[in-house]
């Protein structure tokens, strides 16, 4: 039907027809859900370090699989793509810079981009 | 030529010169009260200057009697013709069909999102208007309020009244996500009327109506309803602009004596 | 009567809202029955504009009357939608300002309030005038929504406990043993079923469909639906309403309303109201019309185009001629059918006129004695006809 209603969520992730903004928007909760996840794990992974050597040394053996390396990469990304749009949309939710939202939005994802490309170069190709 | 369509012999009739018409496929998502939705298409031929609304008229008038729709002015004054043309919220009034489709292409025509619907492509704005009431906009302001802050002024010397940008149409609503998944969000209309009457009248009343979780702090910037407003009004920057007047007030309220303070 | 008389009106737009509004301050249940929304119809696309009158004062001082009297009511009682501005006369050619005597002497005669200005001054409040006109005279005309005017009715009525049945489409009217008309049927066209309806009386304020709801019944009424053409651009290039100084005529009037200016308009016949194209020539009729007093229209993006078909009695002759009255047809008198009234014709700024008449003789033929008071009532918030 076509009332609000909160089984509607997935219709949060729909970006047809829709402007860059709400693109930044869905990005954002995307990214977030990704972040929260990679923190699960990370908690997960310090406990082993409570386990003691062996555990923690078996487990820093399966980081190095490529796989992980792309997942670390991943939430790279996403904390950089969320912290810049976040810093966007922290300062003009408040009525600053509000006019150039649109601006600010190409800034923060050409300048993530930049960003994303430093990190990844120094991830895979080492330096 | 169609021979379902006799736009071509009514202009014929009318003394008019025949444009260029295009065939094109109507798509229109149809119910009856509380029955499930379903498409229904019509071919027409058009002019690809006329506009949409025109094309829905002409479906009613020469096709099928029972399509339900809301219009009015015919010249986005009066807000009541807001749909979803290929699922983008339009004002069908002003939508050139050129704009929106191609020759012998399709044209999805679907009601407002985040209303009730009432039948085919009419929702009940009940609502809307209920909270939009409670703001206690006035539709007429002075010329120089009616603009928003940032615009030039009007090159008049002469200081008059016009009706107020808002025209009421519901596409705000209907195209912000955040309304999509709550039933108790005002919407952005309501909260930039909001900001209209206290930036006119400085009085903290509308504040308190709007400073809430359902009201300015719910919007999480998709700037979707600024994109598509037809009328100027641009609710995205007014619920930023209230944000900040909330904001500095509640700051201005901690530093005052508290006969002094003023609510919220 | 031994409770509230009830009566059925036919038609929300101007005239219908406006007759809601009058009977149920009066006293009686109203149910007003539209097939489409409130002011779907002529209503919703009408130019827009608050006539003080002027244009009417050398050609039909009574309508001017009528209108100065009625715009400066609305003003007051529906302030809500109204850009009360005052208005221009411009006479742009030798033509134009011959007919300035006429003017001045039927704005006096009529008691409109007009002020002459030199085209300096005439300048100086609206600076995208045509640089060449010869005069100008200010009249106290305004610029009205339309939809928010029917709606403040509206909205007023239902406060006092009128029904709106917005698609509602009437299909049938039905007379009882003794050959009154009690009853209709409509088709709920949210639903898709017919339901019937009983009144007192029954009131068809249909305008241009006045006709084809009288001729349910074999009913007299003969109404001309006769269209003009409206044209939006997308700049407010004036701030009051612009009329060129000579006789009624088509193109003569340019209005702001929001951000933008509407020219208007023309006048021909047509047989069905329904749907009225829009042809080229008229578009670019109005469209010289507009540039001819307000240059910088060539330059301006078309907003949008639309026709609005008027109401008109028939009076002998056919299109600009035709009288601007309105008229209550009582259908017992005419044709031996009790129990029906029609009210065509008309304008928007006599809408409050239009109901107290057609009031005062629904009142009569139900026995009820109610004085009108809708001079007086302001009207609620246009937005309480969702509450």
């Amino acid at each position: 039907m076509n009332q609000p209603s909160p089984r509607n969520i997935l219709r949060w992730f729909d970006p047809r027809h829709r402007q860059p903004g709400t693109w930044a928007f869905i990005l954002n909760r995307i990214t977030a859900l990704g972040l929260t996840l990679y923190l699960a794990m990370h908690l997960i992974v310090l406990g082993k370090l409570a386990q003691g050597p062996a555990a923690y040394d078996s487990f820093v053996a399966l980081a190095h699989s490529p796989l992980v390396k792309i997942g670390e990469m991943l939430v790279i990304a996403a904390g950089i793509l969320h912290g810049l749009n976040g810093l966007r949309v922290a300062i003009t939710s408040l009525g600053f810079a509000t006019r150039y939202q649109r601006q600010l939005l190409w800034a923060s994802t050409i300048l993530s981009g930049i960003l994303i490309l430093i990190f990844a170069r120094a991830m895979f190709l080492g330096g | 030529m169609c021979r379902f369509d006799p736009i071509a012999s009514i202009i014929h009739n009318h003394g008019g010169t025949l444009p260029t018409l295009w065939k094109i496929t109507l798509e229109i998502l149809r119910q009856r009260q509380n029955q499930p939705p379903h498409v229904e298409l019509f071919e027409l031929e058009v002019d690809p200057d006329e506009n949409v609304l025109d094309c829905i008229e002409r479906v009613w008038a020469f096709h099928d009697r029972s399509l339900t729709f809301r219009h009015a002015c015919h010249h986005s004054t009066c807000g009541a013709c807001g749909m979803r043309v290929n699922g983008v919220e339009k004002l069908t009034c002003i939508t050139p069909v050129r704009e929106v489709t191609h020759p012998n292409g399709v044209l999805r025509v679907e009601p407002l999102r985040n209303f009730p619907v009432l039948s085919d492509l009419v929702v009940d704005v009940s609502g809307f208007f209920q909270r939009m009431e409670q703001t206690q906009l006035s539709s007429i302001a002075p010329l120089s309020q009616a603009k928003l802050p940032f615009e030039p002024n009007p090159p008049t010397i002469w200081q008059g009244q016009r009706l107020i940008d808002c025209i009421e149409c519901g596409l705000c609503v209907s195209a912000c996500p955040a309304a999509n998944t709550s039933t108790s969000y005002f919407g952005p209309a309501v909260l930039a009327a909001a900001q209209h009457v206290y930036r006119q009248t400085n009085n903290p009343t509308v504040m308190q109506l709007v400073n809430c979780a359902d009201g300015l702090w719910r919007c999480h910037s998709a700037y979707e309803c600024s994109a598509v407003c037809p009328s100027n009004v641009d609710p995205a920057w007014r619920i930023m602009d209230m944000r900040r007047a909330t904001v500095a007030h509640s700051l201005r309220n901690i530093f005052k004596r508290p006969n002094q303070k003023v609510a919220p | 009567m031994n409770s509230r008389p009830s009566i059925l009106i036919i038609g929300a737009g101007f005239t219908g809202c406006a007759l809601a509004h009058d009977l149920s301050l009066r006293g009686v249940n109203v149910t007003v029955l539209e097939r489409g929304e409130i002011a779907s119809g002529t209503s919703g696309r009408t130019h827009g504009l608050l006539h003080s009158g002027a244009r009417y004062c050398v050609t039909d001082p009574e309508a001017a009357i009528e209108c100065i009297t009625e715009s400066r009511i609305l003003s007051q009682i529906a302030a809500q939608c109204i850009e009360y501005n005052g208005g221009l006369f411009v006479a742009l050619n030798d033509q134009d300002l011959a007919y300035s005597a006429a003017f001045e002497q039927g704005a006096q005669a009529t008691g409109i309030p007009i002020e002459r200005l030199s085209p300096q001054q005439a300048l100086q409040r609206e600076p995208n005038l045509n640089p060449n006109l010869l005069a100008a005279y200010t009249v106290p005309d305004g610029t009205f929504d339309p939809l928010r005017l029917a709606l403040a009715f509206a909205a007023t009525a239902r406060q006092n406990g009128a029904v709106f049945l917005t698609h509602h489409e009437v299909q049938a009217l039905h007379a009882d043993g003794q050959g009154r008309i009690t009853k209709l049927t409509a088709w709920n066209r949210h639903t898709g079923q017919q339901q019937t309806f009983t009144a007192d009386l029954i009131i068809s304020a249909t305008g241009a469909w006045a006709g084809q709801i009288a001729a349910m019944v074999g009913a007299s009424t003969v109404v001309k639906p006769t269209p003009g053409i409206m044209v939006a651009y997308n700049q407010r290039l004036v701030h009051h309403a612009i009329n060129r100084l000579c006789p009624p005529d088509d193109g003569d009037i340019l209005i702001p309303q929001r951000r933008m200016v509407v020219i208007g308009t023309t006048s021909f016949e047509v047989e069905n109201p329904d749907y009225i194209p829009i042809t080229a020539e008229q578009t670019e009729q109005m469209q010289r019309a507009a540039e001819a007093l307000v240059p910088a229209i060539a330059n301006t993006q078309r907003r949008g185009v639309y026709m609005s078909a008027r109401p008109l009695i028939v009076s002998g002759s056919s299109g600009r001629s035709l009288s601007r009255t309105f008229k209550c047809y009582d259908h017992e008198a005419l044709d031996g059918l009790p129990g029906l009234i029609t009210i065509t014709g008309g304008k928007a700024t006599t809408c409050r006129i239009m109901a107290e008449k057609t009031a005062d003789l629904a009142c009569q033929k139900l026995g009820l004695s109610a004085p009108c008071r809708t001079k007086d009532v302001p009207l609620r918030s246009y937005r309480l006809y969702y509450s």
